[in-house]
């Protein structure tokens, strides 16, 4: 329990802070200098990550369930499928495979050096 | 009947209209659980059974929007718990995170301006098109940078969801015929394009495709973040 109230402390922190550097910075939204500032703030070791992981693990497990809300705005947009729904799902699949293309080319040629690349392959063979 | 209820009782609404979400989505949960299946994805599922809920009961999607603010003020808390595993990943990139962040910037730089620009070339609407651009990052994060650049976010989340599932269905094979195959390349691509989804799917191939798509999911997110306020504003000028 302590560690529960530990983690929420340490987040609600670091959201806090996230507001003010979003006011003082503008540019990214709060919440996201929030997520920068909890991940400086468990590398510096200003607060123990070991005493956060466990709710954070929970937090994140089950977080989908506030997105619902945001997915059902989908009800006010029957029409735009309608009429666009082919387009849509073309730029999503173009896109995705497009992305999926050059991230996946680029590492295998550039991150992956020879004895590396070597010890991977055995790896997967055996 | 219901609208009065709203109306009348927001707080009971609120209470009754919530639980009626979270139980949806356990339920969705429960079931992919026990079938495994990529595609039985809890949000995707709630979606299917509570847009025809909300039409039969005649709720508004802003009445429902309202009664289910709790969920929506938790959104914050939750994309700053991702942090975690931002930290946790900084020990998987340290010798690597250069190239890896020159490679990310590099790919999301392209397919946000792909996206950009055949959504307003196809569909011609720009709060379509900034929302179909983010929809290569993990959930949270792209709803939220969606509002902040004033696109639409049920589009982006709906994006997102069709996005992850492609490339989770998809991605290894495609990746494997032309010619990427080792573990490190594959995790990134799909954890870049397929976010939570790809990585649910890689993990089970190998513990390092899984710890790569984790890195990827991260990382590119935050370099989504720091490109996009920058980048749409400039190629929505090239369209005015």
């Amino acid at each position: 329990m302590n560690n529960v109230l530990y983690t929420i402390f340490v987040i609600s922190i670091s959201l806090l802070l996230g507001k003010v550097a979003n006011y003082l910075l503008a540019a990214l939204p709060a919440s996201l200098y929030g997520m920068i500032l909890y991940a400086l703030f468990l590398q510096l070791n200003w607060f123990s990550a070991n005493r956060v992981t466990k709710t954070n693990q929970w937090f994140i497990k089950h977080m989908g369930v506030c997105l619902v809300p945001a997915g059902m705005g989908i009800i006010n947009h029957f029409e735009l499928i309608q009429q666009h729904g082919i387009a849509l799902v073309i730029i999503i699949f173009s896109s995705t495979f497009i992305l999926l293309t050059v991230i996946g080319y680029l590492s295998e040629r550039f991150l992956i050096t020879p004895d590396n690349y070597k010890s991977e392959t055995t790896k997967g063979l055996r | 009947m219901l609208t009065t209820f709203i109306a009348n009782s927001p707080i009971l609404a609120s209470l009754v209209i919530t639980l009626i979400t979270i139980a949806t989505y356990q339920l969705a949960s429960a079931c992919q659980q026990k079938w495994q299946y990529i595609w039985l994805n809890p949000m995707l599922f709630s979606i299917c059974i509570l847009v025809p809920f909300l039409l039969l009961t005649e709720i508004n999607y802003q009445e429902y929007n309202q009664t289910t603010q709790v969920l929506n003020l938790l959104l914050e808390p939750a994309i700053v718990a991702l942090g975690l595993p931002l930290y946790q990943q900084f020990k998987q990139i340290r010798f690597y995170w250069r190239e890896m962040t020159a490679i990310l910037v590099f790919g999301i730089t392209v397919v946000i301006t792909v996206s950009f620009i055949l959504a307003m070339w196809l569909i011609k609407a720009p709060e379509i098109a900034i929302a179909l651009s983010l929809k290569s990052v993990t959930t949270p994060i792209g709803i939220t940078l969606t509002e902040q650049l004033f696109g639409d976010s049920s589009i982006t989340a709906f994006a997102i969801l069709i996005a992850g599932l492609f490339g989770a269905l998809l991605g290894p094979q495609w990746l494997s015929f032309i010619g990427v195959n080792s573990a490190k390349a594959q995790g990134l691509a799909v954890g870049s394009a397929s976010h939570v989804i790809g990585t649910a799917v890689l993990v089970r191939k190998s513990a390092e495709h899984g710890a790569y798509s984790s890195v990827a999911l991260i990382l590119s997110a935050v370099l989504t973040a720091l490109i996009s306020p920058w980048l749409i504003p400039l190629l929505q000028i090239l369209f005015n």
